[in-house]
C-alpha cells in the first residue's frame, strides 16, 4: 500500500513538474488588456469589423496602436470603457441600421408558383428565380432573420422581415445573406427610405405587386435638396448624405412607398436671441418663416418641414429643434 | 454487360411513347426564340422590330468562341425583342418574338446540297457553329467547341450517345429508329473532324429494336454497343466509364481520357448542317406523362410555345407539374407561356398523385445515397453542408464534381432534397467567386 502510494504520488509529482516547466517555457504572451477588451465587445463574432471575430478584433485593438474602432455594434458605455483601458480616445462608429426595402408581403405581391423545398431564400432563389411574382421582391423565407446574430429581426405575419431597431447593430449579416439585395444599411439617423428596389417598368411591376415604386418621379421633384434619384428602370433611391429629413417626398408619393423611420423635429426661433437678420427666411425652402427685419422672426409650424437649413444658416444661434 | 459504379434503376415509363412515330408539329403563328439557348458566352441580337426574316436566317451573332447564334424557325416578321421568362433560369431574359407569315420560305441558298466528306475540317466546324448546334441531350454545350479539342489532347474514341437513360423520354429512341442514316452519317462527319477511325454507338438494352436496326445499318468503323439499363448511363462521364473503362479525373473533361461524346440527336443535327446547311431550328421532343391526354414524340420548331405543344398532344389532364426534360434532371415550369428550347428533350406532365411531396427530415446516415452516387461522392455530407451553407467545406468534399443526376435524392428515405442543397452550395460558391473577382 505504502509503495503504491509512493509510486503513484511520484508519477504525479514528476508530471506536475513537467507541466509546471512547460507552463513557464511555452506560455503565450498575451496583453492582459486583450481579454478585458474582448469582454466588452458584443461577442457575436459577426465579422462586420473586418476581422475573424471579436477575439481577433480585440487583439488588433490592443496590439496595434493605430487601430480604430470598427465595431458597429459596440455600446457607448463599452466604447468608453475600452477607450479607458487602451488609454486613448476611440472614435465612435457612425451607427447604422438595417432597412428592408420591400413592402410587398403575402397580400400585396403575387406568387408565381408553389415552392417546395428548404425554407431558405437562397435555395428558393435558385428554383426558377424564386416563387415571388416580383423578381426584386422579398421572398419571405426569413434567411435574414436566421442569420441575424443579435435577434434583431423577426418575420411578420405579412410575410416580410422587420428590423427591431433597439436590437439592430448594423453588422450587415442580413445584407449579405439576402439573395436579392433587398436589405441595405442606412445611418441610424436617417428618417426616410424607399421600400422598393424594383427595376421593372411600372406596367410590369403593377402586374405582380400593388405597392411598389411606380417611378413617377414626383418624390424627386418634391425634394428641395436633390436627394432622390429615380429613373424609368430604377426605383427611387434616397441619398442619405443629402437628405435633410423634411419628409416632403413621403407626403408627395402617390403610392406611399416611402417609409418614415421617424418624423423630423420642427424648428423654433428663440425670440431673445434672434437679431432679425432674415437669413433664415431666405434659405427656407418652404417659406415657413416670416417676420420683419430687426424684429424676431416666426416659424409657421404648419409649414415647417424640419430640414434644419435655417439652423445652419443662423449667425446668432437663435434657432433650435423643438421636440415634437 | 458493361456498367459504371453506383446509379439506380427507376421505373422506365417509356411505354406510352416508345412505339409512337414522330409527328410533325404544324406551322404555328407566333414563335418566341430565346437568345440564350446554349451554355457559354452571350450572343447579340442582329435583327430589329419589324424586320422581315426568312426560315433559317440567323437572328443573333455569337460574342466569343463558346457561343452560338439562334435562327428564324420560319419566315415572317419580327414582332418585338422582348423579355420573357426563360425556362431554365426562370428570370426575364431577352427573347425574339416573331410572327409567321405562313409561307415558311427558306432563306436564299438553303437548303443546299454538298458532300461533307470532301470538305475541310475547319469548313465543317464553321458550318456546325453557324448552324447554332449545341448538345441536344439537354446540357446545350456548343458542339463546335466539343469537336475541337486543344492540341495535346489526342482523341482515339468517339462515342455516340443513344442511351437515353432518363425515364419517360423516347425522342432519341424514335430518331434512331426513323432516321438511322442521319445519325450514322452525322457521326461519321464528327469522326472526320476529330480524326478518329473508330466510334461506338451506345444504346441501352431496353431499346432492342434500335440496337438491331443500327447493327444492320452501321458501317464497319462504328460499333454498336448494348448496355445494361441503368441511370445515369447517358451522363458523359458514366458512359465513358461503362464503355471504355476510363475514368475522367476530378474536374476533367472527356477529352482528358481521349474521348468525345455526342448525343444521337446532335449527330443528326451535324449531318443536316454539314450536308444541307440547315441550322438547328427544330428538334424532336417527347411530350409525355400521365398528365397529358395523348403522349407523343413531336418534331417541333425551336421557339414554339409550350401551351401550343401541349394542346397538340390533347391538352392536360389532372396536370399538377410540368417539367422540361426528364423527371430526374428536368426543370419544373410554372407557366406554359414559355418556348421550346434547343435543349428541350422532353416535356413531362405529372399528375397530383405523382408529385406528392412530403416534408424532409434529418439525415439518418443510412448511406444509400453514397451507394447510389455514380460520381463516388458523399451526398449525405454535402446535403448537411448545404443546410448550413458552408460551401468552403463542401468544395473539399468535391462539390464541383457533382453532376446533379438526382440518384441521391431518389433513394433518400428521409426525403431530403439533396440535389437542391448541392445546387444551393454551388450557387453560393459562384457568387462568392464573382465577388472575390470583382474586388
Amino acid at each position: 500500500m505504502f509503495i503504491a502510494t509512493l509510486v503513484v504520488g511520484g508519477i504525479g509529482a514528476v508530471c506536475a513538474l513537467i507541466l509546471g516547466i512547460s507552463l513557464i517555457t511555452f506560455a503565450v504572451k498575451m496583453d492582459a488588456r486583450e481579454k478585458e477588451v474582448m469582454d466588452r465587445l458584443p461577442g457575436a463574432n459577426c465579422g462586420s469589423c473586418g476581422y475573424a471575430g471579436c477575439a481577433a478584433f480585440a487583439h488588433e485593438l490592443t496590439s496595434n496602436p493605430d487601430a480604430v474602432m470598427a465595431c458597429p455594434a459596440v455600446s457607448a458605455e463599452a466604447l468608453k470603457a475600452i477607450s479607458q483601458l487602451l488609454g486613448k480616445e476611440l472614435g465612435e462608429v457612425s451607427p447604422l441600421i438595417a432597412c428592408v426595402r420591400c413592402k410587398g408581403g403575402l397580400n400585396e405581391t403575387a406568387s408565381r408558383y408553389e415552392y417546395v423545398g428548404p425554407r431558405d431564400c437562397r435555395t428558393a432563389q435558385i428554383v426558377a428565380g424564386g416563387p415571388k411574382g416580383c423578381e426584386y421582391g422579398c421572398l419571405g423565407f426569413g434567411t435574414c432573420v436566421a442569420v441575424c446574430p443579435f435577434d434583431a429581426m423577426e418575420m411578420g405575419e405579412d410575410g416580410l422581415p422587420h428590423v427591431i431597431a433597439e436590437k439592430c447593430t448594423g453588422c450587415g449579416k442580413c445584407v449579405t445573406a439576402c439573395p436579392r439585395g433587398i436589405i441595405a444599411l442606412i445611418p441610424r439617423s436617417a428618417n426616410f427610405s424607399v421600400s422598393c428596389i424594383s427595376k421593372d417598368a411600372p406596367k410590369e411591376m403593377k402586374k405582380n405587386c400593388s405597392v411598389g415604386c411606380i417611378k413617377c418621379g414626383i418624390c424627386s421633384d418634391a425634394c428641395p435638396f436633390d436627394a432622390i434619384s429615380v429613373s424609368k428602370d430604377k426605383a427611387a433611391e434616397i441619398s442619405q448624405d443629402r437628405c435633410r429629413k423634411c419628409g416632403l417626398c413621403m407626403s408627395a408619393c402617390p403610392v406611399s412607398v416611402i417609409a418614415s423611420l421617424r418624423m423630423p423635429d420642427k424648428v423654433r426661433i428663440i425670440p431673445d436671441k434672434c437679431k432679425g437678420c432674415g437669413l433664415c427666411r431666405q434659405v427656407c425652402p418652404v417659406e415657413a418663416i416670416s417676420g420683419k427685419p430687426k424684429e424676431a422672426y416666426l416659424v409657421d409650424i404648419g409649414k415647417c418641414i424640419g430640414c434644419g437649413l435655417c439652423i445652419e444658416k443662423c449667425p446668432a444661434d437663435a434657432i433650435e429643434r423643438k421636440i415634437s | 454487360m458493361k456498367m459504371f459504379r453506383g446509379g439506380i434503376h427507376p421505373p422506365e415509363e417509356k411505354e406510352s411513347t416508345r412505339a409512337k412515330a414522330i409527328e410533325d408539329f404544324p406551322l404555328s403563328t407566333l414563335y418566341s426564340v430565346m437568345l440564350q439557348q446554349h451554355l457559354g458566352g452571350p450572343a447579340k441580337v442582329i435583327v430589329g422590330q419589324g424586320d422581315i426574316v426568312r426560315k433559317g436566317q440567323p437572328l443573333s451573332e455569337p460574342l466569343g468562341y463558346v457561343s452560338v447564334p439562334v435562327h428564324a424557325p420560319t419566315s415572317g416578321k419580327i414582332k418585338e425583342i422582348a423579355k420573357k421568362i426563360h425556362p431554365v433560369t426562370g428570370t426575364l431574359s431577352p427573347c425574339i418574338i416573331m410572327e409567321a407569315d405562313g409561307r415558311d420560305e427558306w432563306v436564299e441558298g438553303l437548303p443546299c446540297s454538298r458532300d461533307p466528306f470532301i470538305m475541310e475540317r475547319d469548313e465543317l466546324l464553321e458550318a456546325i457553329r453557324a448552324a447554332g448546334i449545341v448538345g441536344m441531350g439537354g446540357a446545350t454545350f456548343p458542339t463546335h467547341v466539343k469537336l475541337s479539342p486543344p492540341e495535346g489532347k489526342p482523341i482515339d474514341t468517339f462515342i455516340i450517345n443513344g442511351v437515353e437513360c432518363e425515364p419517360y423520354l423516347s425522342a432519341d429512341h424514335r430518331l434512331m429508329l426513323e432516321e438511322p442514316d442521319k445519325v450514322l452519317n452525322g457521326a461519321r462527319v464528327a469522326m472526320k473532324i476529330l480524326g478518329v477511325d473508330r466510334a461506338i454507338l451506345a444504346i441501352e438494352a431496353n431499346k432492342p429494336d434500335a440496337i438491331r436496326l443500327m447493327e444492320e445499318k452501321a458501317p464497319p468503323e462504328i460499333r454498336v454497343e448494348s448496355l445494361s439499363v441503368k441511370y445515369p448511363q447517358g451522363a458523359e462521364k458514366q458512359l465513358i466509364k461503362a464503355i471504355t473503362g476510363r475514368e475522367i479525373p476530378s474536374g476533367g473533361l472527356p477529352m482528358d481520357v481521349g474521348t468525345v461524346v455526342q448525343n444521337a440527336g446532335t449527330c443528326a443535327a451535324i449531318w443536316d448542317s454539314c450536308s444541307k446547311g440547315i441550322p438547328l431550328i427544330e428538334r424532336i421532343t417527347t411530350v409525355t406523362g400521365r398528365g397529358v391526354s395523348d403522349p407523343k414524340n413531336v418534331r417541333v420548331r425551336i421557339g414554339t410555345l409550350l401551351k401550343e405543344v401541349i394542346q397538340f398532344c390533347g391538352g392536360t389532364n389532372n396536370a399538377a407539374k410540368i417539367i422540361f426534360g426528364g423527371p430526374m434532371m428536368g426543370i419544373a415550369q410554372f407557366t406554359q407561356e414559355i418556348p421550346i428550347l434547343k435543349g428541350t428533350s422532353g416535356v413531362l406532365v405529372l399528375t397530383e398523385k405523382e408529385t406528392d411531396i412530403s416534408d424532409y427530415s434529418a439525415c439518418i446516415s443510412c448511406g444509400r445515397c453514397v451507394e447510389a452516387c455514380p460520381m463516388g461522392l458523399l451526398p449525405s455530407t454535402l446535403s448537411k453542408l448545404g443546410e448550413k451553407g458552408t460551401w468552403e467545406r463542401a468544395l473539399k468534399n468535391d462539390l464541383m464534381d457533382c453532376i446533379e443526376c438526382g440518384c441521391c435524392t431518389y433513394v433518400c428515405p428521409a426525403g431530403r432534397p439533396i440535389v437542391h442543397f448541392i445546387k444551393h452550395l454551388k450557387a453560393l460558391f459562384r457568387t462568392a467567386g464573382a465577388k472575390s473577382k470583382g474586388a
